[in-house]
């Protein structure tokens, strides 16, 4: 299944760098060809504060001032609630900023436009395969259709308290084992727990893929049928996870701490260092502009291999849009280069066009970051990331995983015992989807 | 007004249905038409978008082989047994109280029903910050010499940290109602059991708790349907997590409509309606043995 | 007699130890309203701020916090007002005329009492779809889509009708005979005597409105239309938590309702109470 989706994505890019080729792009049936760009285009983003979106809706109202454009922010963390609710009650928006995990589940109910066919191919004018990396378009393909574009990528990198690495005569661990040992001189415990800088341990599917993938690991076998990540990789990743609260130099980051992205802890010194994508760039210049020139990213430390998963932004158009012209002319303005830096600009986030990825803006120095260039190494993390395995049920799958990585991390199972558990619940859902 | 021709009752007959008017109205529009809408979708395959497909009841014999569906039905009657124990019992344990010949009567009858007037979201965003690892809850314990826990991340606690929450939002409502029953038993009874020589163990053996039977049942059976469709303190505090250990029905509901499996969150809606109507049945049986 | 000192002592002790238990919450969501961020936390606590800010207020204030406020009034005061409305109307006609159809329409409105809200959610929110497009100013997403289903709540039909069914007919058939019209006669008999019970219904219907969130949390889309439960909900599950300014947020949506409750306070608990002491009685 996998073979055949990989297949399907290059036959498509191939068809699209033909049907570009062949023609000019006038003679396709795209919704940029169609006049003036009218009626109502109902925008929703869930960037919060640091939002890329809206100063590019204020530019494009300015192209186009006889569209009324309705812009929602809602937050991310209620976001498919509402994106559920406005879609299947014919209520939906026009463009809608989802997460790439959450893909799968809307592409499988025919929820999502084919871009494929709104675009002709094209974006921008120019093939979509030639403006992005292989392995965001696969991430953008789903059985064979363009369901999305991407709009920024997410990957894992190490993000650590570099003056108080410097202060305890640490370096920047490159491997497990220095990893471990980093943690243990950084933390400050108290009666076996980390009270101050500890390494963020969040229990969820995609720190588990993290050490899952640099074990070597999968999360599906190859075709995608049967859940793999109760290999022994997977027993050493979670094994490796759990160290870090083992020996008292993680901070179990629960969902009681109210917020993932770890913030409160991070502004409280709690956290030291923590494994995370590079839209925290951001949150960190907004939410704790105190610690400016105290942080730094490295690429994240390797058991045998590097490796990360693929996510980000992707923009979507529902099946029952008002407006997929318009919304399809706004989706290609996010994707001008001028547009996309405006992701890291305003956003801290990683745009994903790949002309976007190689513009100088991205490699200056960050003063936040104490002159340090981060978006290389993310650029970096992002050549060998995977996504997530693209099947129906995969918000069940993911929802099985983390259960299971939360009552390993808790203690209240093996680690063996909770992935092999995750794992009949993994099989169970691939069989009856 | 046309008064001329029209018979007082036919016209009282008409007047009668103008003022119910707008009550049926709002009930079929927002209430009755809504359930129809729902039975039929409980009965279909439908994502809101695409035409519905008829399954039959497939979508109820799908959730009981689900589990977690029936881990959220345990769920939540492990909360409605536990939140309707605790619940009345320290109620009543205030009611007690407060029923006590005190001063400041007014004061802690006041401190007791606070929490009753707040918003459960406000009640679940202030404990979730009190529970957490690093709170006040912790704090305290940890000065008498007690260690702390991270109460709503552990999935072996996190259900009866969130009922406790619910019992402190409630617990003056009960309180209240309690102590108006009491004070509504004729102090006779309490003279006759005296002469009697009947101790205060047996006063409230049988005084007391005779006096306050009609209020328990009501006090429980209100309880219980509202405690059925709980939900906003999972929203809040603990997202149905870890580990799926505080998912409840309504969460679970919720979750299947976030999935756009409309036709499955139906069924959940109407598998609720039976519980309820069942227990509702059987109040109205209790109520009528007891009239 | 020192039994009885003991037996005092005890009470006290055990009151007092449940006021502190019931009060101390709200005393801390206070304080830390009142914090930096990075004190929330911080050990040992701080019970009294140091150093003190109001910065939590600032930022929810940047939200539209009052905005939200301004919602949740309206919300209320409409849904209290049309539930008194429509609710004595209603009560007064099952409980005093005649009409073919009256037991068994009745009958239905009892049995809707015991449907949970949720089998209704999500149809519900499509006919407020379908009305929004009917008209901007009806439906999802507006005031008329978060007052409209609460508009008349049959417990509230269930609660006047008790009471009015307990008025005199005598009463009733001397205002008809001197030619009042049965508008009138509920407008200048039944309003007035039935006042206690609408005293009751109106504050029942207020707690409950004010206090309502799931349907406000589906049926709002926009910051403007957001009432103050769901907005707090949504400022406590930021992917970015701010503690100080959530606490703001819950002193905010809570100090209307304590306020109502400080000038009401014998009512307010019996409107709250009335129910269950009403119905086991």
């Amino acid at each position: 299944m996998k073979a055949l989706r990989i297949a399907g994505a290059v036959v498509l890019a191939a068809g699209m760098l033909l049907a570009a080729g062949c023609g000019s792009s006038s003679s396709t049936p795209s919704a940029t060809a169609s006049g003036p760009i009218t009626g109502t285009l109902t925008v929703w983003d869930y960037y919060g504060s640091a939002t890329p979106i809206k100063p590019a809706v204020a530019a494009f109202q300015k192209l186009h001032p006889d569209l009324k454009i309705n812009y929602q922010a809602v937050d991310y963390d209620t976001f498919q609630q509402k994106f559920s609710v406005g879609v299947s009650s014919g209520a939906p928006p026009d463009v809608a900023t989802l997460d790439m995990t959450w893909i799968p589940e809307y592409a499988s109910q025919g929820v999502l436009t084919d871009v494929s066919a709104l675009s002709g191919g094209t974006l921008n004018g120019r093939p979509i395969a030639a403006q992005y990396t292989p392995g965001a378009l696969h991430a953008m393909t789903y059985q064979g259709h363009l369901v999305t574009m991407l709009y920024d990528f997410d990957a894992y990198a190490l993000y650590y308290r570099a003056d108080l690495f410097k202060q305890k005569g640490i370096a920047a661990p490159t491997t497990w084992s220095q990893f471990s040992a980093a943690a243990r001189k950084l933390a400050v415990t108290r009666g076996g727990k980390a009270v101050k800088y500890g390494f963020q341990v969040l229990p969820d599917t995609f720190h588990f893929a993290q050490m899952l993938f640099q074990s070597g690991g999968t999360i599906l076998n190859s075709d995608d049928t049967q859940a793999a990540f109760d290999s022994p990789a997977g027993v050493t990743a979670l094994n490796y996870m759990k160290s870090f609260l083992d020996d008292g130099t993680g901070v179990y980051w629960g969902p009681d701490q109210g917020d993932s992205s770890g913030i409160a802890g991070i502004k409280d010194q709690r956290i030291g260092m923590f494994l995370n994508g590079p839209y925290m760039m951001g949150i960190l210049k907004s939410s704790a502009p105190e610690q400016k020139g105290e942080w730094a990213v490295a690429p994240a430390p390797i058991n045998t291999r590097p490796g990360s998963y693929l996510g980000g932004t992707g923009l979507a158009i529902p099946a029952n849009a008002k407006n997929p012209a318009a919304a399809w002319a706004f989706a290609q303005f996010l994707l001008t280069p001028s547009q996309q830096i405006g992701v890291y600009k305003y956003g801290g986030a990683a745009p994903a066009t790949t002309a976007a990825l190689h513009d100088p803006l991205l490699t200056k120095p960050d003063p936040y970051f104490g002159g340090q260039a981060p978006f290389a190494v993310f650029l970096q993390a992002m050549s060998t990331a995977t996504p997530f395995p693209y099947v129906k049920p995969w918000s069940d799958i993911d929802t099985a995983i983390s259960d299971g990585v939360t009552s390993a991390l808790l203690g209240k199972q093996s680690a063996a015992d909770a992935l092999k558990g995750a794992a009949g619940r993994t099989n169970d859902l691939l069989a009856g989807q | 007004m046309a008064r001329v021709g029209l018979h007082p009752h036919t016209r009282r007959a008409l007047t009668g249905y103008a003022l119910i008017a707008p009550a049926m109205l709002v009930t079929t529009a927002f209430l009755l038409v809504p359930m129809a809408l729902s039975a039929y979708w409980s009965l279909t395959t439908y994502n809101g978008i695409t035409a519905p497909t008829w399954v039959g009841l497939h979508n109820y014999v799908a959730l009981f082989q689900d589990p977690r569906f029936l881990r959220s039905l345990s769920n939540t009657v492990a909360f409605v047994i536990l939140g309707m124990t605790i619940g009345p019992a320290l109620g009543l344990c205030a009611a007690l109280l407060l029923n006590e010949r005190i001063h400041g009567r007014a004061f802690f009858r006041t401190a007791i029903f606070l929490p009753v007037t707040t918003s459960l979201v406000v009640v679940a965003t202030v404990w979730k910050m009190l529970l957490n690892d690093q709170g006040i809850v912790n704090a305290v314990l940890s000065f008498f010499g007690l260690s702390g826990h991270a109460w709503l991340a552990d999935p072996s606690t996190a259900l009866y940290a969130v009922i406790l929450v619910s019992v402190w939002q409630g617990l003056g409502f009960e309180a209240v109602v309690f102590l108006a029953a009491l004070q509504s038993i004729p102090h006779d009874l309490y003279d006759a059991a005296r002469v009697d020589g009947a101790n205060s163990w047996r006063r409230f053996r049988h005084v007391t708790l005779p006096g306050l039977r009609p209020t328990l049942l009501f006090v429980f059976v209100i309880g219980i349907i509202g405690s059925f469709q709980v939900f906003d303190q999972m929203f809040v505090m603990t997202q149905g997590g870890p580990v799926g250990s505080t998912e409840t029905i309504v969460y679970y509901l919720i979750d299947r409509f976030q999935a756009l499996e409309l036709g499955r969150a139906s069924a959940v809606a109407y598998i609720l309606l039976a519980i309820l109507a069942t227990l509702s049945a059987i109040q109205f049986r209790l109520f009528e043995e007891r009239s | 007699m020192k039994g009885r000192s003991l037996r005092r002592t005890l009470v006290y002790a055990a009151l007092i130890a449940s006021a502190v238990i019931m009060l101390g919450p709200f005393f801390w969501t206070l304080s830390t309203s009142l914090k930096p961020t990075s004190d929330v936390f911080s050990s040992p606590p701080k019970w009294i701020p140091n150093p003190f800010t109001l910065q939590g207020y600032r930022d929810v204030l940047a939200l539209p916090f009052p905005r939200y406020l301004l919602n949740s009034i309206v919300v209320s005061f409409s849904v209290v007002t049309l539930n008194v409305v429509f609710a004595t109307a209603a009560a007064y006609a099952f409980a005093k005329l005649r009409f073919p159809g009256r037991n068994a329409l009745f009958f239905i409105l009892l049995l809707t009492l015991m449907v949970p809200f949720q089998v209704n959610l999500i149809p519900l929110y499509r006919i407020m779809v379908d009305l929004h497009n009917i008209s901007p100013l009806i439906g999802a997403n507006t005031y008329f889509g978060l007052i409209a289903p609460s508009a008349v709540q049959v417990f509230g039909i269930f609660l006047m009708r008790q009471f009015i069914a307990s008025i005199p007919d005598a009463i009733l058939e001397s205002a008809r005979l001197d030619g009042a019209s049965e508008f009138r006669i509920l407008r200048s008999i039944i309003f007035p005597l039935a006042a206690p019970a609408i005293a009751t219904l109106a504050i029942f219907t207020f707690v409950t409105a004010w206090n309502d969130f799931l349907w406000p949390l589906i049926v709002t889309n926009t910051d403007s239309m957001r009432t103050l439960p769901v907005g707090l909900a949504l400022l406590s599950r930021k992917n970015t938590v701010n503690w100080t300014a959530t606490m703001a947020g819950a002193v905010i949506t809570v100090i209307p309702m304590l306020a109502v409750f400080a000038v009401l306070q014998r009512r307010f608990i019996e409107g709250l109470t009335a129910g269950a002491v009403k119905g086991a009685s």
